[in-house]
């Protein structure tokens, strides 16, 4: 039972991370769904207040934290030329599923796809996170911020979650070892 | 007491701070779409948005680093810069929002495979 440094990067890019950022998804939606001054008294607001920017805040850290991760750690042994005439490209994931027609959209559209719109993700939950944090309780007097907030939230989510789908999927075809 | 009732008529901070941040959020996602578009349309631009090559920001990493450092500058270049300009001042922020989600939406699509591969370099 033991992981190789590149085994250990990739667990804590994908699996680590990746569930941090799933859990403080629903916790910020909700929390942002739910503020509305009809349904909340004022000691309401102020104590769901920093339950919602710790949760817009762990969200943004996290994606940041997985796409610096990704990006600098993961992606160049995933994306490695193997030496010249090896014919075991287990080791060299993106040579691995190009060298077949049945593997080669995984890189061709899953990874190129992955690799970027990742990106998008922690640039729309850190957005989401400074306006909770720059409005902090008042932020329940700003009705019309809500529905805004809500749809980057979501769209940092959909961004993450297609980079992770992709993720899971091209790992499982191509490990890194 | 409902929070309605007692704040509705609260004053609350000017609203240009957060749509400087979500303005922002959104140049940065439409300069990576730019990017990884104009990366498929020359070799040239390719070659200079190695980043990990030509500047030693990280090892292996290939065009990637450019793309990925040009946006985030654009995206933290834009949030201050629109920060000092609407500080303290209230602007329209549906219309800026509006704005953000095109910008948004064309970066979504430049970073869409089949659409960014329709501007490659034969």
């Amino acid at each position: 039972m033991a992981l190789t440094d590149r085994e250990f990067w990739a667990v804590i890019h994908g699996l680590v991370l990746g569930t941090v950022f799933l859990l403080a998804f629903p916790a910020g939606l909700v929390g942002l769904w739910s503020l509305k001054s009809r349904y909340l008294t004022t000691a309401g607001v102020q104590e769901r207040m920093p339950r919602l920017l710790i949760g817009g805040w762990i969200m943004a850290i996290v994606a940041w934290l997985t796409v610096l991760t990704g990006t600098w750690i993961v992606y160049p042994w995933y994306r490695a030329t193997p030496p010249e005439g090896l014919t075991d490209l287990t080791s060299y994931p993106r040579s691995l599923l190009l060298s077949s027609p049945n593997t080669e959209l995984w890189h061709k559209f899953g990874m190129e796809w992955k690799e970027h719109v990742a990106w998008i993700s922690p640039m729309l939950a850190t957005a989401v996170a400074f306006v909770i944090l720059y409005y902090g309780v008042q932020l329940v007097n700003r009705p019309e911020m809500r529905r805004p907030l809500l749809i980057l939230f979501t769209l940092a989510f959909g961004a993450a979650g297609i980079a992770g789908l992709f993720g899971a999927f091209i790992t499982k075809a191509a490990p890194i070892y | 007491m409902y929070a309605n009732e007692q704040q509705t008529d609260a004053v609350t901070k000017p609203n240009g701070p957060a749509a400087a941040a979500v303005l922002a959020a959104g140049i940065g996602s439409f300069v990576l779409g730019l990017f990884v578009t104009l990366n498929e349309m020359s070799t040239e631009i390719h070659d200079f948005l190695d980043f990990s090559k030509n500047y030693g920001i990280g090892s292996g990493v290939g065009p990637l680093s450019g793309k990925v450092i040009l946006a985030v500058g654009a995206y933290l270049l834009s949030w201050i810069v629109l920060a000092m300009l609407w500080r303290g001042k209230e602007v329209n922020f549906r219309g800026v929002f509006m704005l953000a989600l095109v910008l948004l939406a064309f970066g979504f699509a430049l970073t869409f495979p089949p659409i960014f591969l329709i501007f490659a370099a034969e």
